[in-house]
C-alpha cells in the first residue's frame, strides 16, 4: 500500500490530493477524498439523514396501516388494502434487490476489493486518465456502500453473510412482516403511548444492528434493560394500567425477538451448538432408560397415559420451531400439563413435585428435542425476565432446566444401577430390555409391545422346531444304526451257526432211536370187535 | 429485595403488590405439597385439583401492601439434590420441610439449609423450618426442641405444622409473607 501510494503521489497533480471541499487541507481517499474535518461533517449529516429516513418509514408504515384499517372498516377495504401490500412488495423487492448487489460486491474479501480497485487506479493513472478511474472509483463506492457505512464497516453485510438461504429467510420475512402488522395493529389500542411504544423498539433495533459485534452475553444485556426500561416507562411515564403493562411487555417482545432471532439464536461466536450435539449424543447414549429406572410414576399401558406422552413429546418437540421466548415458554408449559395429566391418570391423585421432574426427565429423553441447548440459553438470555425468575411459565421452565442437568450428570447411582451394570449398558453391549424382557413394561407403546411378544413366542417356536428336527435326526440315526446293529447280529449268529441241513429221514427215525426203555412199554392197544 | 409488580393504580389506592417466590425444600414424602395444597386451597386432597400440585400462587392481603406468594415445590429425591440449586435462585424465602416422626428427614434438612447459605447472603433470604405431620405425634422421633434449637442457632422461622389437621399452615406462610416484607 505505502509503494502504491507513493506510485501515485509521482503522477498525481498536487490539487488531487486536496480536500474535495476545497478547504485547503490534504484529502485521503479512505475518507472519499475528504479532509478529517470535511469527512466528520458529511458524515454526520449522511447519518442523520438515515436517523430521519427511518423515523419516516416508521410512520409512513404506521400510517399506511392506519389507512388500511380504516378502509377495511369502510366497505371498499379490500381494494386499498390489496394496494398497499402491492406498494408494500414493491419496496420490499427494491431493497432486495439493493442488498443481493451489495452482497455480490462484498461476497470477495473487503480489503481485497479495494486492493483491486486500486490497483486499477494506479494503472489508469499512469496512463494519464487516473481522474477518470477516481471518478468510477467513487461512483462504484457511492453505488455499493452508503458512504456513511464506509467508516464504520457493515453491521447490514454482517447480517446479509450470516443470513440462511433465501428461501427461509423470505419465509421469514413473510412472518416478520405478519407479526409487525399484528404489533402496529396491538399497538393502536394503547393509542399516544402506542407510538411511543413503537418509537422504542424500533430504537431498539436500530441500536441491536450496530451491536452485533459484541458477545452475545452483552447484546443479551441489553435486551434485558430495554424489557426493563420500557416496563418502567409504561408504569411511570404512559401510566398504563398493570394488566395492560404485561400485555404490552409479551407483545414487544414478541415483535423484537420475531427481528432478532436469526442473529442471537444459537449465535457463531457462542459454543451453543457444539453444547446441543453434547447433549444430542448423551441422550440417545442413554436410549436403554427405563422407566422404571427413573421411578417414573406412569404407567404407558393405559392408553389414555401413553397419548399424553405422546403429547408432551410434540410440545416439548415443537419448542424448537417457534422464535419467540415466550411461545417456546408456552410449548414447556403445554408440555408439563400433558405430564400431570399422564401422572394423574395413572397415580389417581394430583401429582407433586417429586412425582413430575422424574417424568419430565424421562420425557425429555424419550424425545430427545432438538437443539436442547441453544433453545435453553435463547430463552434465557432474551426472554422477558419477569416472565422467568416467576410465574408459572418460568417454574416449568425452570424444572427443564433441572432436567437436562440432571441427565447431563446422570450416572449409575442415579438408576440404582450397579456401576457394571451402567458401563453395560452405556457402550451398548448388553440392553435391560433384553434380560427382563418379561417386564419391559410402560416405556413402548401397545404395538411395539406386542410385537416383542411375537418375537419372543417366534424365538420359543424356532427353538421347539430346531429340537425337532434335531429329534427327528437322531431317530433317523437310531433306525439306521439299529437295523444295521440288527443285521449285523444275525450275520454273526449265521457265521456263528451255520445253517445245515441234515437228511430227512434220518432225522425222523432218529426221533426214539435212543429211547432204550421202548421194550418195556406195554404193547400198543388193538383194536378189538365186540359182537354185539 | 423484592420484586415490586406494579403500584396497584387502577384502583386509585397505593397499596403496592409484591410478588414473593417460595421455594419448598425436604425430602420425598414430608408433605411439601400437602403443605402448599392446604394453604392454598385449604384442603387435605379431599377433593382432586385441577393438574398439577407443585406451583401455587396465593395472594395475601397484608395491611400495607398486597402480597402474591408463588410457591415453588421441588423434587425431594437425594438423587435430584444436585440440580435442586436451580431451583432456588431469585427466590425470596424457602421452607425447609422435615417430618417430625422421620429423624433423617431433619437430617436432609440441614442439608439444603447449607446449599441455601452457599448461594444466598444471610439477609437475602427468608427460611423457615417447618417441623410438618404433628398429627402422627405418637411416631415422634424428631422432638420439638431439637428443632427449635436448631432453628435459633441459624436463625430461622421455626414451627410445627400439620398439613393434614390444618395445624399452622396459614400461620407460617403469613409469617414469611411479614418477614419479606419487612426486609424488602
Amino acid at each position: 500500500m505505502n509503494l502504491k501510494s507513493e506510485r501515485r503521489g509521482i503522477h498525481v497533480d498536487q490539487s488531487e490530493l486536496l480536500c474535495k471541499k476545497g478547504c485547503g487541507y490534504y484529502g485521503n481517499p479512505a475518507w472519499q477524498g475528504f479532509c478529517s474535518k470535511c469527512w466528520r461533517e458529511e458524515y454526520h449529516r449522511a447519518r442523520q439523514k438515515q436517523i430521519q429516513e427511518d423515523w419516516e418509514l416508521a410512520e409512513r408504515l404506521q400510517r399506511e396501516e392506519e389507512e388500511a384499517y380504516a378502509s377495511s372498516q369502510s366497505t371498499q377495504g379490500a381494494q386499498s388494502l390489496t394496494f398497499s401490500k402491492f406498494e408494500e412488495k414493491k419496496t420490499n423487492e427494491k431493497t432486495r434487490k439493493v442488498t443481493t448487489v451489495k452482497k455480490f460486491f462484498t461476497a470477495s474479501s473487503r480489503t481485497g476489493a479495494k486492493k483491486v480497485a486500486q490497483e486499477k487506479i494506479v494503472k489508469q493513472g499512469q496512463l494519464g486518465r487516473e481522474r477518470n478511474a477516481d471518478n468510477i472509483l467513487r461512483d462504484l463506492k457511492e453505488i455499493f456502500t452508503p458512504s456513511w457505512e464506509l467508516a464504520s464497516p457493515t453491521e447490514a453485510e454482517i447480517q446479509e453473510a450470516k443470513a440462511p438461504s433465501p428461501s427461509i429467510n423470505r419465509q421469514a420475512s413473510i412472518e416478520t412482516d405478519r407479526v409487525s402488522k399484528e404489533f402496529i395493529e396491538f399497538l393502536k389500542t394503547y393509542h399516544k403511548p402506542g407510538q411511543d411504544i413503537y418509537k422504542q423498539c424500533k430504537l431498539f433495533l436500530d441500536t441491536m444492528n450496530h451491536k452485533r459485534d459484541l458477545s452475545i452475553e452483552e447484546q443479551s444485556e441489553c435486551a434485558q434493560d430495554f424489557y426493563q426500561n420500557v416496563a418502567e416507562k409504561l408504569q411511570t411515564r404512559w401510566k398504563v394500567p398493570p394488566e395492560k403493562v404485561e400485555k404490552a411487555m409479551d407483545q414487544i417482545e414478541k415483535y423484537i425477538m420475531t427481528r432478532q432471532y436469526k442473529y442471537v439464536f444459537c449465535p457463531e461466536t457462542t459454543d451453543d451448538e457444539k453444547k446441543d450435539l453434547a447433549v444430542q449424543k448423551r441422550i440417545r447414549a442413554l436410549h436403554w432408560v427405563t422407566p422404571q429406572m427413573l421411578c417414573v410414576p406412569v404407567n404407558e399401558e393405559i392408553p389414555e397415559v401413553s397419548d399424553m406422552v405422546v403429547k408432551a413429546i410434540t410440545d416439548i418437540i415443537e419448542m424448537d420451531s417457534k422464535r419467540v421466548p415466550r411461545d417456546k415458554l408456552a410449548c414447556i408449559t403445554k408440555c408439563s400439563k400433558h405430564i400431570f395429566n399422564a401422572i394423574k391418570i395413572t397415580k389417581n391423585e394430583p401429582a407433586s413435585a417429586d412425582d413430575f421432574l422424574p417424568t419430565l426427565i424421562y420425557i425429555v429423553l424419550k424425545g430427545n428435542p432438538p437443539r436442547l441447548q441453544s433453545n435453553i440459553q435463547y430463552i434465557t438470555r432474551f426472554c422477558n425476565p419477569s416472565r422467568l425468575m416467576t410465574g408459572e411459565d418460568g417454574y416449568y421452565f425452570t424444572n427443564l432446566c433441572c432436567a437436562v442437568a440432571f441427565i447431563e450428570k446422570l450416572d449409575a447411582q442415579s438408576l440404582n444401577l450397579s456401576q457394571e451394570d451402567f458401563d453395560r449398558f452405556m457402550t451398548g453391549q448388553t440392553s435391560p430390555k433384553k434380560q427382563e424382557s418379561d417386564s419391559f413394561s410402560p416405556d413402548v407403546c401397545l404395538g411395539v409391545k406386542q410385537m416383542y411378544k411375537n418375537l419372543d413366542l417366534l424365538s420359543q417356536l424356532n427353538e421347539r422346531q430346531e429340537r425337532i428336527v434335531n429329534e427327528a435326526k437322531k431317530l433317523e440315526k437310531d433306525l439306521i444304526d439299529w437295523t444295521d446293529g440288527i443285521t449285523k447280529e444275525v450275520q454273526d449268529i449265521v457265521e456263528k451257526y451255520p445253517l445245515e441241513i441234515k437228511p430227512k429221514n434220518q432225522a425222523l427215525a432218529a426221533i426214539d432211536s435212543e429211547n432204550v426203555e421202548n421194550d418195556k412199554l406195554p404193547p400198543p392197544l388193538q383194536p378189538q370187535v365186540y359182537a354185539g | 429485595m423484592a420484586q415490586q409488580a406494579m403500584p396497584d393504580t387502577s384502583l386509585g389506592q397505593m397499596r403496592p403488590t409484591y410478588i414473593y417466590k417460595v421455594v419448598l425444600l425436604g425430602s420425598t414424602s414430608v408433605g411439601k405439597s400437602s403443605l402448599a395444597y392446604r394453604y392454598v386451597k385449604n384442603d387435605f386432597k379431599e377433593s382432586l385439583p385441577t393438574v398439577g400440585c407443585s406451583f401455587f400462587t396465593q395472594t395475601l392481603n397484608l395491611e400495607v401492601a398486597t402480597v402474591r406468594f408463588e410457591i415453588w415445590d421441588t423434587a425431594g429425591q437425594e438423587k435430584y439434590h444436585s440440580v435442586c440449586h436451580l431451583y432456588y435462585r431469585g427466590a425470596h424465602a424457602a421452607l425447609l420441610v422435615y417430618d417430625i416422626s422421620n429423624k433423617e428427614t431433619l437430617n436432609r434438612a440441614k442439608l439444603w439449609l447449607r446449599d441455601l447459605e452457599k448461594e444466598f447472603l444471610p439477609d437475602e433470604i427468608v427460611i423457615a423450618l417447618v417441623g410438618n405431620k404433628t398429627d402422627l405425634a405418637a411416631e415422634r422421633e424428631v422432638a420439638t426442641e431439637e428443632g427449635e434449637e436448631f432453628a435459633r442457632t441459624k436463625d430461622l422461622l421455626f414451627m410445627e405444622t400439620s398439613a393434614k389437621s390444618n395445624h399452622q399452615v396459614n400461620d407460617i406462610f403469613m409469617a414469611i409473607g411479614e418477614l419479606c416484607d419487612s426486609s424488602s
